[in-house]
């Protein structure tokens, strides 16, 4: 098949079709602009003769935020930024069920006419390739004009971003060309599932058994890494064991981060098969009993709708333990410090008890969080939406049999937050039993002795040695709390973002209930 | 001389079996009807014989080769070269145009975008529906659609065309004028046609018809032959 049939072929479709390019253009625009950021922050140059750890001689002092400043922070923002492309690629994903039993025809009709199997897939994965390098074009377009409009520097000289680099050429290529190949080559694995015979499109049976709670294995041991490390770490601050600068806590920490992931997402599965079994065996209403079996029938379906959600609920809650431990090593800092001026008789001067660059930092991730949480969001309303729609005709028939809309809509809703309660429940311990596993349940600050000067601060300077004696600090012992109301708040905040989706898919059953579906087709 | 030839054909769906040892042969340019009520295993036969399904037991021969042993791949290009496959609705891709349609088994072979158009617009000439090219099938009657799958089915001029009720949804008149054309495009070029119908004026324009019940063909395994005089 010729380049150009195939681009024929890949681009024929109807207007869920167009809809469908759309959304995967935007998710690779999405994407490439969050690549683009992260390349952007590596490309910030440091210094020949510096590593990226050395000391502030090698910071780059244009930047406002100590993120970019500092060399040894910028990897880490990097990763960040990366970590972004998961929700995003997650959304794309779901973007690709959308218009599926059209297309679905179409290649069926393909293999008819004597397109092979490799060439249906390949029609299908062309589409999700060329829609992904339009989005990345978009992006990198996006990103060129942002850099200039967003190149403001202050009175200092100092800008917020590092509009004032570009990555390489090769690297902006490889984001370019790069990201559409993958979305490409994750569409043809999407499709393995799939057998387009000429008689039509059919999946491969899973397995008909009922899901099993061997998810929380997975998130046993992901905890259990978070753990682990914690009991590194507290070694090498004792003997100072070599072992926590090997690859080990690395491995450890997103090693167990994706089990622990995996683990709640695919225990979803076990979650919703739960609670279907439990609503078949108590609810009484229509909509509930819908719900339930519906729940039953195919309980995967919530694992794979609220897969990038979930992730991101694990993330927050961990982001949340986080901020929990910095606040409390804060406080603690803020009392030594005070301890210490006291000593010297001095006034409170703040000092390292009013360094908040880890709060400061915590306020990106969460900046993070919250986009992460609003793109699953977006890909949970399009999986709704293209529910409705994929059942409009069954919808039609229970509509033209008497059973009302209202009944219809409410077992949606019952269908998406039944296993979605729990769900986000064990994530969010998840989550927050990971953020305290990887930097504890307790802060320890002070202890040992410091110097201090009392005398005044023109002797001090002049011979600190002289006027100055030992003090001992003392330790100042701090259990970090569960951040219950922040965690509230996130719960609810997901929870309401779930139902703005859930009611704007709603909107797509007035139309796909219409009787007039059952004579299409 | 003998192109097609099934033998023993046994085929089922999960518990149901759907045929159970049919043995047929079509010659070369021979026009063989399958016949039978709704559920007796027509289209089953059918698939089996085009290569779209793989029978469970008994064996395809086409040219003297099984096509059992050939891959889903192999089977497929032999779809766009060797056969033409016609069914009673649906194998038009809804978004591409008729000519695009047509030349769509042409495109899948590697043929270029402007050599494969002449030779469909030439293929709806010849079928008669060569004003419709630039129409997409939902813009078409149904008896334009089924001429625009004739001429996809045929475009590739192939050895056997299978035809799966393609007068189903026609009403009398469009059924007629689409057989006669597949009738005379089968005589000129030599094409063999498998035509499955329950209808016995459309099983009149085969010269040889098989009647299948309950997924078994009669007892001779070779069929009927129509009187010479039963086809119009």
């Amino acid at each position: 098949m010729k380049p150009t049939a195939l681009l024929r072929l890949a681009l024929a479709g109807t207007r869920t079709d167009t809809l469908r390019v759309v959304l995967t253009a935007v998710s690779a625009a999405l994407a490439a602009l969050a690549v683009l950021a992260a390349l952007t922050v590596l490309a910030i140059p440091v210094p020949a003769g510096f590593g990226p750890r050395d000391g502030s001689d090698a910071w780059a002092d244009q930047y406002t935020s100590a993120l970019l400043k500092e060399p040894g922070l910028r990897p880490g923002v990097a990763a960040g930024l990366l970590l972004l492309t998961i929700p995003v690629l997650a959304l794309a994903g779901q973007c690709a069920r959308l218009g599926a039993p059209s297309r679905d025809r179409r290649l069926a009709a393909i293999r008819l006419a004597g397109g092979t199997p490799r060439q249906a897939m390949t029609v299908a994965a062309a589409e999700t390739g060329v829609a992904s390098l339009l989005g990345t074009c978009a992006g990198l377009v996006v990103c060129l004009v942002g850099r200039e409009v967003m190149h403001r520097p202050d009175a200092e000289g100092r800008i917020p971003l590092p509009t004032d680099v570009l990555p390489s050429v090769p690297a902006l290529a490889a984001a370019v060309l790069g990201l559409p190949l993958l979305a490409a080559l994750a569409a043809a694995v999407m499709l393995r599932r799939v057998i387009v015979t000429p008689l039509g499109v059919t999946r491969q049976a899973r397995s008909k058994r009922s899901p099993r709670p061997w998810p929380a294995v997975l998130i046993v041991l992901g905890v259990g890494a978070s753990l682990a490390l914690e009991a590194i770490r507290k070694n090498y601050e004792d003997s100072g064991d070599p072992a926590f600068v090997s690859p080990l806590p690395l491995l450890l920490l997103f090693g167990g981060g994706l089990m622990a992931a995996l683990g709640v997402v695919l225990g979803t599965g076990w979650i919703s098969h739960a609670t279907g079994r439990v609503l078949h065996r108590f609810a009484r209403r229509p909509a509930p009993l819908l719900a339930a079996r519906r729940l039953l029938a195919d309980p995967w379906h919530g694992s794979r709708t609220l897969a990038a959600l979930l992730v991101a609920v694990v993330f927050g809650a961990g982001a949340l333990a986080v901020r929990a431990f910095f606040a409390t090593m804060l406080e603690a800092r803020q009392e030594v410090q005070r301890f210490y001026d006291e000593a010297a008789g001095q006034e409170t001067t703040g000092g390292y008890g009013s360094d908040t660059f880890y709060l400061d930092a915590m306020d990106v991730v969460d900046t993070a969080v919250v986009v992460g949480l609003v793109i699953a969001a977006a890909g949970l309303l399009v999986t709704v939406a293209e529910a409705v729609v994929a059942r409009r005709r069954s919808h039609a028939a229970l509509a033209a049999a008497g059973v009302p809309r209202s009944v219809m809509g409410r077992a949606l809703v019952w269908q998406t937050f039944a296993p979605l309660v729990p769900a986000v429940a064990l994530a969010m311990t998840v989550g927050t039993l990971m953020g305290r596993g990887y930097f504890g349940a307790e802060v320890r600050e002070g202890g040992g002795q410091a110097q201090t000067c009392d005398a005044a601060p023109a002797l001090c300077e002049e011979n600190f040695e002289k006027y100055s004696h030992l003090i001992e600090v003392p330790d100042v012992v701090r259990a970090v709390p569960v951040p219950l109301d922040d965690l509230a708040l996130h719960g609810l905040g997901v929870l309401v973002l779930v139902a703005a989706a859930t009611g704007l898919g709603l909107l797509f059953l007035r139309p796909g209930t219409s009787v007039e579906e059952l004579r299409t087709g | 001389m003998t192109l097609l030839q099934a033998r023993g054909i046994v085929k089922s769906y999960g518990p149901t079996p759907a045929l159970r040892g049919v043995t047929v042969e079509l010659a070369e340019g021979e026009i063989l009807a399958v016949t039978g009520p709704s559920g007796c295993g027509k289209s089953t036969l059918l698939h089996c014989l085009s290569g779209i399904l793989r029978p469970d037991a008994g064996e395809v021969l086409y040219g003297g080769q099984r096509l059992g042993t050939r891959s889903e791949a192999d089977r497929s290009r032999l779809r766009r070269t060797d056969f033409g496959v016609l069914f009673q609705f649906g194998q038009l891709v809804a978004e591409l145009t008729a000519a695009e349609n047509v030349a769509l088994p042409l495109l899948l072979a590697g043929k270029g975008r402007r050599e494969a158009r002449t030779a469909a617009l030439n293929w709806l000439e010849r079928l008669e529906v060569a004003d419709v090219a630039d129409s997409r099938p939902g813009e078409m009657s149904g008896g334009q659609q089924q001429r625009c799958a004739a001429a996809r089915a045929l475009v590739t001029e192939p050895k056997v065309l299978f035809a799966d009720e393609p007068t189903g949804a026609l009403d009398a008149l469009a059924g007629e004028r689409l057989l006669g054309h597949l009738t005379r495009v089968a005589q000129e070029q030599r094409t063999s046609v498998v035509l499955v119908t329950h209808e016995a004026s459309v099983a009149a324009y085969a010269d040889r018809e098989i009647t299948l019940r309950d997924g078994a063909s009669d007892p001779t395994g070779l069929g009927a032959y129509v009187p010479a005089g039963g086809r119009p």
